[in-house]
């Protein structure tokens, strides 16, 4: 049995262990995109690549089988380094979006492409909760947002983007209509508070969120009436005081106590809301012109100066929010900061390290070149884009109409995708190696089950191996080489003769968005 | 792309399909076999032939399209009735190979993103090297190859070919009668390998034929191999017994028969034709006849060729010119198979190895390896069967020894093969030999054939208890292919991608057995080492590296040719000694060694050995043997672009550092070049560099930056320059300009070549290049009488 030094560890392994399964057994992680236990390790990705201490040389660890004596480094810089590099070689030839730049676009990063399949799928009550987790008032939103998810959305490179909005408006309004509007679930209050600064957009939503995760939330504001700019800086046409009226309430109905008619530093001093509270989250709206500071806290032209990610402040267990930290009235941008000060404060008050929200890897598709109209189009309506009359909004009829013009930029395995989570882990860039010259789009969706996408594909050739393995008569194959490889069906068969046994397997084993399961 | 393009009119007829599967047989493993036959019949490969091949054979659809589409070889669209193969080696590119094949596209009218003629007579491509590198640039019709074209005679060589086509069909009906083999006449040499054929030796060969039917003088014409000054070629050697040889070079047809008449009394002539030949001596010896009869008398070139054979040492190439390749009573005459015969009588395979091993022999593949060593580790695996293979998938774009070796001395290749498969242990060998060799393959199996009917390849080999069988894989176009574990998957008939090692096909190769892969040459200097004694061998070279070293020296030289020369030699006696030295008063800039895994080797370093450590110490390797000699008219940047180019289109595609990383590098290599360079872009070549080096599975993508980073170290500047807009040599053509000087004497000759319109025509007047037009196509610049065009 050889013996080989793993970082330092000293192991014995079987004969015909490769490094992989000596560095699983002593508990040492290294990351594996293209390799997948029972199959043949094809040693292509690269991103297991570990350095041997005696050549200097670095070989991808799932096929390279231990030698007695071997001094193996699985964590040194160069390792790290060329891992990364591999990653990001693969991301400058991937040619897909994970989350569609509508999502991308938004600044609450609502999954607008989810929402509206929710909706072509007559599930209006799902469509609601997944809008709810970003954007606590939508309904109010959907009628004053700027919407650059619109701006963004790909569609408007073929003809007109998809009415996002009104789409939104749709799902929020079915809701704010019905007998018993939609409530999240509130885990019981753990006993720590939190006190809120303003009732605005931000102010609302952090305590929206805050009360979801258990925290007793109070809400002062010098206005009678919560709202903040939403009731006092918006013409009533544009937003009807009814509306605004019940989506708040629907906020409030969570649990969040509302003081009006209270100004913080005159009627109750801030020093002494830090001291009954917990914590203090200060959305009070624009900053007032010329004063060097407030609350104790140092202005600069923006407002309140805060860490970006933490929305902390110079005060401890201070934080601030929405347009008193930015100078400039964007409603989607203010509600997005009362739901990631909230994920904040949560994380200081349970203990936590402070980091905010998650922002996850992004691959990014980018503009559409010439020829790629109809390969992208390809499933959605090639009807024109919905409006609506401004009081009434789109029907139900019309928002199913409108639904289907989505592209599903999307990954459709954005949460399963192996190269997604592990160029995360290594802070690999997608756009640190620029290609020239970007394959054209396509998107294969011949077979029933599944779609595949060859712009995805890292060439790892599993599902070659799994197609064969299971006795498929056509099969897939690679075709060319090179950097021209990809795989395909022999013959230009259509994929649902190459596939009749395997496809599921295919989709589940294959490590990045290129073959996935049609349904969302 | 696998698309059928088959006229759907016409129902496809399957029987070559069906007869071809029948006489090859239905494995798996055959799936390379059949294509290169069914693409050889149709000219492409119509996808129904594959569908059929897929019923009829155990061969799946997802390994014949895998195959099919992974050898450059192939073709899956109809091709025109000849392939004109431009080829793009080192040597051809840095003479103008771009150039020559827009040239031919643009004759033959064809679109930029097609290669077939409207008629589908011809269909131009690129290929790898035709090692041709002397001819450079060269093109290859059919069986014909072409040497030294440009853009501008790319019409006179298609218009040429079709006459060759006519005359073959004439001369079908004709038999000619074979020539009388007794040994004690004179001979008449003429030299027959592939480049010589292509200078036209093929018609000086016909031509003595008929010299000799028509004067009645006895002799025997004998053709031999390559005889290493392809300069010169057709060359003819009169060897009359007890006299001494004498050498023509450059000789034309109609100057075969005064040659002879030189050396031999006609026995019958009519005092007619008596007076015309003493004429035409007169213009032979006399120098003032003809313009330029006196080159083709070597006699005064004597001091030039005595100073290229004394640099060298044969060894490999011995007596590879004076013999006929295919007759074996000339190599066994030579004592050839001597040393095969002395190992299977008088030593175990053991005192084989060993006597390899002492002789220091290394693998002259490229990497090096301690020939003896590999041998030994073969011989230790505890296996019932073992296999040999030998590599003959040179694939270096400007070289071209393994091509020489193979067409000219294939007996000795196949002796040191059976000596190394006694000695490991093998019973069953494969030549794996790249199918842009077509000479190479014939000559090798009509030489395979003969030592299979004299018992030197078989059972029980001369009468010893040693059997050995030996066959023929055609490679089909995959530079991967060099590398040993992409070979052994190319003859499993599985695409030539190469994998992890260890475990080394010495231990676990062909078949999963153990597998002894070495180079073409390293086999053929096997026998001699025997022969001679491992200390004779050992005695030659420096420290590390013995004995000699075949090379192929082309490019900017005044005599392009095959040397061998002992190890330890600089590269400035290379040059110098026997090349002649860079012609038309240039300078040498830097000498490019080992092609595209090599490095540029500049001028100031010339006095580097050859010898394989000090090579890697300038930052080059030793390779299987490219020296592709450059001038001061050659762009550094342009040539390590070129080279990059070469590896990232001949990448396998399986690890993500060669895939891409290659792909990357030339991103940036073409943006500089285009003048788009930036600030930092040097740096980013080698980081990138650094990863594809480090990272690469296998020995392409290993040294596939090599190129690039000997020529930043040593030409940095020249980077520097391009990414200012400026190309100092001229090379890069989005950073040239042609203009016209007061040379001009308006002649109107470029105005009537321009392809693009960009010259206006004024008789007796000063032309003007339209810079905006202007395709930089260099058509003009060499046609021009008054060297009147210059490029900027």
């Amino acid at each position: 049995m050889p013996k080989l030094s793993i970082d330092n560890k000293q192991i014995e392994v079987p004969d015909g262990w490769t490094i992989l399964d000596a560095a699983e057994k002593a508990g040492i992680e290294i990351p594996k995109m293209c390799f997948l236990k029972p199959y043949k390790a094809t040693t292509s990705c690269m991103v297991c690549v570990v350095r041997l201490a005696d050549s200097d040389a670095l070989v991808p660890a799932c096929g390279w089988v231990v030698q007695d004596g071997m001094i193996v480094d699985t964590k040194s810089e160069v390792v790290t380094q060329s891992r990364k590099a591999a990653l990001e070689l693969l991301l400058s030839d991937h040619l897909g979006d994970c989350i569609g730049p509508c999502q991308t676009a938004c600044p609450a990063q609502m999954n607008i492409p989810l929402m509206i399949r929710q909706i072509a799928a007559g599930q209006y009550k799902q469509a609601l909760k997944n809008v709810k987790q970003d954007i606590a008032m939508p309904a109010v939103l959907s009628r004053i947002c700027s919407a650059p998810c619109e701006k963004a959305c790909r569609r408007g490179q073929i003809d007109e983007a998809v009415s996002v909005c009104l789409l939104k408006r749709f799902v929020a309004d079915v809701d704010l209509q019905s007998q018993q509007p939609w409530r999240p679930e509130c885990k019981d209050l753990c006993g720590k508070t939190v006190a809120v600064i303003g009732a605005g957009p931000a102010g609302l939503s952090a305590a929206y969120y805050l009360r979801q995760s258990g925290y007793q939330c109070t809400v002062f504001d010098d206005h009678d009436k919560a709202g903040g700019m939403l009731r006092y800086g918006i013409d009533e046409d544009v937003l009807p005081p009814d509306i605004l009226d019940s989506e708040i309430k629907t906020l409030m109905d969570c649990g969040i106590e509302f003081k009006g008619n209270v100004t913080i530093g005159k009627d109750i001093p801030f020093d002494r809301l830090r001291k009954e509270f917990d914590s203090v989250f200060i959305a009070i709206g624009k900053p007032p012109k010329n004063s060097g500071q407030l609350f104790g806290l140092p202005i600069n032209e923006k407002g309140i100066v805060i860490e970006r990610n933490t929305y902390e402040t110079a005060l401890e267990g201070v934080f601030a929010g929405g347009d008193i930290v930015r100078n400039r009235r964007q409603a989607v941008r203010s509600v997005a900061d009362g739901k990631e000060a909230a994920i904040a404060i949560s994380q200081v008050l349970k203990g936590q390290a402070v980091s905010g929200q998650r922002h996850r890897f992004n691959s990014r598709f980018g503009k559409l070149k010439d020829g790629e109209k109809d390969p992208v189009i390809f499933g959605a309506s090639v009807g024109q884009r919905t409006e609506a009359d401004s009081k009434t909004g789109l029907t139900a009829q019309q928002a199913q109409i409108e639904s289907q013009r989505c592209l599903h930029c999307d990954c459709r395995k954005a949460d399963n995708c192996k190269l997604r989570d592990i160029a995360e882990r290594y802070g690999a860039k997608s756009t640190r190696y620029k290609d020239p010259d970007r394959k054209l789009f396509v998107q294969n969706t011949e077979h029933d089950l599944i779609v595949y996408e060859p712009g995805k594909c890292i060439a790892c050739g599993l599902c070659l191996q799994i197609a064969a393995e299971s006795g498929e008569e056509i099969g897939l194959s690679f075709i060319n080489r090179g950097f021209d490889v990809r795989v395909d069906v022999p013959f230009g068969r259509p994929m649902n003769v190459s596939l009749l046994k395997s496809a599921e397997k295919c989709v589940n084993c294959c490590p990045t968005g290129a073959l996935a399961l049609k349904d969302m | 792309m696998i698309t059928s393009d088959t006229n759907k009119s016409e129902p496809f007829n399957g029987l070559f399909v069906d007869q071809t599967v029948k006489r090859l047989g239905t494995d798996a493993h055959l799936v390379l076999d059949i294509l290169q036959e069914i693409q050889r019949h149709y000219g492409y490969l119509p996808q129904p032939a594959l569908e059929r091949v897929c019923e009829l054979t155990e061969i799946t659809p997802a390994s014949i399209a895998g195959v099919s589409t992974f050898y450059s070889q192939f073709r899956h669209k109809p091709a025109g009735k000849h392939r004109v193969q431009v080829c793009i080696g080192t040597a051809c590119h840095v003479k103008g190979a771009q150039p020559v094949h827009d040239g031919f596209k643009r004759y033959l009218n064809i679109g930029e993103d097609d290669d077939t003629d409207a008629e589908k007579n011809f269909t131009v491509e690129k290929v790898a090297c035709l090692g041709c590198c002397t001819l450079a640039p060269a093109v290859q019709i059919g069986e014909i190859t072409y040497g030294h074209v440009t853009a501008e005679t790319a019409g006179d060589v298609i218009q040429d070919f079709l006459k060759y086509l006519e005359q073959q069909k004439k001369q079908d009906s004709k038999k000619q009668d074979s020539q009388d083999k007794s040994l004690a006449l004179p001979e008449i040499r003429v030299s027959l390998d592939s480049c010589c054929v292509a200078r036209g030796c093929g018609k000086v060969f016909k031509a003595t034929e008929e010299a000799l039917d028509e004067t009645g003088i006895r002799a025997r014409i004998k053709p031999v191999g390559c005889v290493g000054i392809c300069d010169e070629t057709p060359l003819l050697e009169v060897a009359i017994p007890s006299k001494k040889n004498s050498i023509y070079a450059r000789v034309e047809p109609e100057d075969v028969k005064p040659i002879l008449l030189r050396h031999f009394k006609m026995p019958a002539v009519s005092k007619r034709i008596s007076h015309i030949v003493s004429g035409a001596l007169d213009r032979l010896v006399s120098d003032n006849g003809r313009q330029g009869v006196t080159r083709h008398l070597l006699d005064f070139r004597d001091k030039q060729i005595s100073a290229y054979m004394d640099s060298q040492k044969q060894i490999t190439t011995l007596g590879c010119s004076s013999e006929d390749p295919g007759d074996i009573e000339a190599y066994l005459q030579a004592d050839g198979f001597e040393s095969l015969r002395h190992c299977l009588e008088n030593l175990t395979p053991s005192q084989v190895i060993e006597q390899v091993t002492k002789s220091q022999l290394r693998g002259r593949g490229g990497a090096g390896f301690s020939t003896g060593f590999k041998w030994q580790t073969v011989y230790e695996q505890d296996s019932e069967i073992k296999y040999l293979i030998c590599n003959g998938d040179e694939g270096d774009p400007g070289a071209f020894m393994n091509r020489m070796l193979l067409e000219s001395c294939p007996y000795r290749i196949i002796e040191g093969m059976a000596i190394a498969a006694y000695a490991v242990g093998a019973n069953q060998g494969y030549f794996y030999i790249r199918a842009e060799y077509p000479i190479a393959l014939k000559r090798v199996a009509e030489a395979l054939d003969i030592c299979k009917k004299r018992n030197l390849i078989g059972h029980n080999i001369l009468g010893s208890n040693f059997s050995f069988s030996l066959e023929i894989k055609k490679g089909a176009g995959a530079f991967v292919c060099g590398e040993e574990t992409a070979l052994i998957a190319a003859i499993q008939g599985q695409r030539g991608m190469p994998r992890l090692r260890p475990p080394y096909p010495s231990q676990n190769g062909l078949w999963g057995q153990p597998t002894l892969v070495n180079n073409v040459e390293t086999y053929a200097t096997v026998p001699w080492i025997i022969k001679k004694s491992p200390e004779t061998f050992a005695a030659i070279g420096t420290e590390k590296s013995k004995g000699t070293k075949v090379f192929s020296l082309a490019g900017k030289i005044r005599r392009g040719a095959l040397i061998e020369v002992p190890m330890g030699i600089t590269l400035k006696d290379i040059v110098e000694k026997i090349g002649g030295g860079v012609p038309g008063g240039r300078e040498l800039k830097a000498v490019q060694v080992g092609g595209p895994s090599g490095g540029c080797v500049p001028a100031r370093l010339a006095h580097t050995k050859i010898d394989y450590e000090d090579l890697t110490n300038v930052g080059a390797i030793m390779g299987s043997g490219g020296l592709v000699v450059l001038d001061d008219g050659d762009c550094m940047v342009d040539i390590a672009r070129y080279f990059l180019e070469f590896t990232e289109e001949e990448s396998c595609g399986k690890c993500t550092f060669c895939r891409i990383g290659t792909r990357r590098m030339l991103d940036i290599m073409n943006r500089i070049c285009q003048g788009e360079g930036e600030k930092g872009d040097i740096e980013e070549l080698e980081k990138l560099s650094q990863l594809v080096r480090q990272g690469s599975l296998c020995g392409l993508g290993k040294t596939a930056p090599t190129p690039v980073i000997t020529t930043i170290e040593y030409f940095r500047e020249e980077y520097e320059a391009h990414i200012e807009g400026r190309c100092p040599a001229g090379k890069c053509k989005a950073l040239v300009e042609y203009s016209v000087t007061d040379d001009c004497i308006g002649c109107t000759v470029c105005a009537q070549s321009c392809p693009a319109d960009a010259i206006e025509m004024r008789p007796y007047e000063k032309h003007e290049i339209d810079s905006e037009k202007c395709t930089r196509c260099d058509v003009c610049r060499p046609g021009c009488p008054a060297d009147a065009i210059i490029v900027r």
